[in-house]
């Protein structure tokens, strides 16, 4: 099926700083995407090219297979919500929402009608009198939605709309926003550097990292199998063991250590056996009371245990493994009670629940 | 307590010195002054001796007597007229600086202000140079053969009043206009843009509405400087030029009638205060953000 809108091999530069670097992004219809990726990774860059504010220096950009690099920006069919909202002050909330229909020479009548509707839609239904500047920071957000959908897009571009507002605001705008693209139906480009709300609202995360693509997929997919090392820290927290290849065998992998052997499983292509890898297990996944006797697994030291409410984080280390600290994450339950620091424990994993990620030659 | 109740007065105390600035400075160096000329509008001149006399006759003179009412009138209209040419020629080079890359805007805005920086009978008698009979204009146009003979007109008419009146005060009209263009966010263009709106659709709703404040600052700095300017006309427009601001200056001066000089300069600055009013006006419905 033809993507909605496809970004093959873009690269931007400004001046001698290579910004994006060989970008591939498609984007279906209806679909919640997330562009993911640490401040300065190149997210606004990518979502200024599709809006059409900034041009691209290699690659190409289509939308339902037509070039869109002539087509400038009040023709694309495409509304952006901006990082600060970028409501015009001098207007009232309706004037705002109402704008797009406006420089599209709608007949009034058809205007009101259509803003107070968009505007019950995002549950501002009796403001349309105020101005920007008596709104809250929820509520003004509010309006930046509204003024985007007036027009029916098919894809709406948000750039980290929801990092201005307090968590308990950002929980409760996040469910609004799932719940108003499932309703309008439209493709949402959504970019955010909190892995948690790129998690809990996606179909599907790109994750970015210094004008690149590093991994893309479902969050579930990204959270359980992620295949570079900064997707596995970036996303979530991750044990990072370093050892080489030893053996493989299908998606199974045995990997020797400082500390001993592991096991971790792999997806795609598999590195070399002797090549210089990553096991990645998540600190919830790690089991403190392996079997002694079972071939592969490591022994460490408890060194501190800390109360988290509902969970306790254990921080461990191995002499083999000078400076690096394993952390497991288990229930605040009696299986704990008896832990103190300096106590002995075998550590273990389920081989699905790690994975194997090849180290940058 | 004791101590609390001593901070209280203290800050009363801070808090009055301030009223007491903000009202006293003010008050000293613009209300008393102007208050002084009021007063003496008031007062009669009989036999070149100014007695202290209540009086209306000179405000009735301003309304009966000689050309006083006329070449009011005129001045305003001329007024008007400078600044409606340099609003618009004032806008549209603002719009030309902030439409440039934030380096050149600097640039740009600087070489218009350049003639802030230099004296005025510098300026004005560089207008002089270029419009007068053996001028640069003229001159030009010789060369060109536009004309065979120079004009004489170009000097000593109300269209050189009006030229060296534009020419002189367009400075004034461009820094407010670009500082207000320069306050609107760059996102706001490109929301406009992302909304649909064509470039002449974002200036006629964001940029222009958003700019007038700075449109009504330039328009009343205009007004105003050109209006009580009584230097310009006299040295461009000779017997023409005979302004308001002039028939003020020479109350003052050759005639030596204070009172009258004091009622006009009254009504040139109720005059002044109109302007400012209505500009303030227009600006009522401007939200803050
Ligand atoms: N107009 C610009 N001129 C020069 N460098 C820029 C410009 N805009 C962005 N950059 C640089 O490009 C990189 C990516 O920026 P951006 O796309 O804003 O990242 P993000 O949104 O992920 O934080 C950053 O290093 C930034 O400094
Ligand atoms: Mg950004």
């Amino acid at each position: 099926m033809q993507p909605l809108l496809h970004l093959n091999n873009v690269s931007k530069r400004y001046g001698a700083v290579r910004v994006l670097d060989g970008i591939d992004i498609t984007v279906a219809d209806n679909e919640f995407l997330t562009i993911l990726g640490p401040s300065g990774s190149g997210k606004t860059t990518i979502l200024r090219i599709i809006g059409g504010f900034e041009g691209i220096d290699g690659g190409s950009l289509m939308f339902e297979g037509r070039d869109l690099s002539a087509v400038p920006i009040n023709r694309r069919p495409f509304n952006t919500v901006f990082q600060d909202y970028a409501l015009f002050h001098h207007m009232t909330v309706a004037e705002n929402v109402g704008y797009g229909l406006k420089v599209r020479g709608r007949p009034k009548a058809e205007i009101a009608a259509r803003v107070a509707e968009v505007l019950d839609t995002v549950g501002l239904g009796t403001l349309g009198g105020r101005y920007p500047a008596q709104m809250s920071g929820g509520q003004r957000q509010r309006v930046a939605l509204a003024r985007a959908i007036i027009c029916e897009p098919r894809l709406i571009l948000l750039d980290e709309p929801l990092s201005a507002l307090d968590v308990e605001l950002r929980a409760q705008m996040q469910r609004f926003l799932k719940s108003l693209q499932r309703r309008l139906g439209i493709a949402f480009v959504f970019i955010t550097h909190d892995q948690e709300e790129a998690i809990a609202l996606s179909d599907r995360i790109i994750v970015v990292n210094r004008g690149r693509i590093e991994q893309e997929g479902a969050p579930e997919e990204l959270y359980r199998r992620p295949r570079t090392p900064f997707t596995a820290s970036f996303l979530g927290d991750n044990n990072l063991i370093p050892g080489t290849l030893a053996a493989i065998d299908g998606r199974l992998c045995t990997v020797d250590t400082a500390a001993g052997r592991l096991d971790a499983t792999v997806d795609g292509p598999a590195p070399a056996p002797g090549s210089a890898v990553l096991v990645a297990v998540r600190p919830e996944h790690v089991r403190l009371d392996a079997d002694p006797a079972a071939p592969h697994g490591m022994s460490a030291e408890v060194a501190d245990v800390r109360f988290l409410g509902a969970n306790v984080m254990i921080e461990l280390f191995n002499p083999a493994l000078p400076g690096a600290v394993i952390k497991v994450r288990r229930l605040a339950d009696g299986s704990v009670a008896g832990l103190r620091p300096g106590a002995s424990v075998r550590l273990g994993w389920a081989a699905d629940d790690a994975a194997l990620l090849q180290v940058a030659p | 307590m004791n101590t609390s109740l001593r901070r209280d007065r203290q800050d009363l105390l801070r808090a009055g010195l301030g009223h007491a600035l903000n009202l006293g400075l003010p008050l000293l160096f613009v209300v008393i002054p102007i208050l002084s000329f009021v007063v003496v509008s008031f007062w009669t001149l009989q036999d070149g001796q100014i007695l202290l006399i209540p009086t209306l006759a000179n405000y009735r003179a301003f309304f009966t007597e000689g050309s006083y009412l006329p070449v009011y009138l005129q001045t305003v209209g001329l007024s008007l007229q400078v600044t409606l040419v340099n609003v618009a020629l004032s806008t549209a080079i603002a719009l030309f600086i902030f439409r440039r890359t934030p380096r050149m805007r600097f640039l740009i805005l600087m070489s218009f202000m350049l003639p802030l920086f230099m004296s005025y009978i510098i300026k004005v008698y560089s207008i002089r140079s270029i419009l007068g009979q053996r001028g640069l204009l003229n001159e030009a146009m010789l060369g060109l053969g536009l004309i065979d003979q120079p004009i004489e007109a170009l000097l000593f008419s109300r269209t050189a009043i009006f030229i060296a009146l534009a020419v002189l005060y367009l400075p004034y009209a461009i820094l407010p206009i670009y500082l207000a263009l320069d306050r609107i966010p760059a996102n706001y263009l490109a929301a406009s843009a992302d909304l649909g709106a064509t470039p002449m659709q974002t200036l006629r709703a964001v940029v222009l509405p958003l700019g007038r404040p700075g449109i009504a600052a330039g328009a009343v700095f205009t007004f105003i400087l050109t209006f009580g300017d009584f230097v310009t006309p006299q040295m461009v427009g000779g017997t023409q030029g005979f302004t308001f601001g002039r028939i003020v200056f020479s109350q003052f001066g050759l005639a030596l009638n204070w009172p009258l000089g004091s009622a006009l300069a009254v009504i040139l600055l109720a005059t002044t205060l109109l302007a400012v009013a209505l500009a303030g006006l227009s600006l009522r419905r401007e939200h803050v953000r």
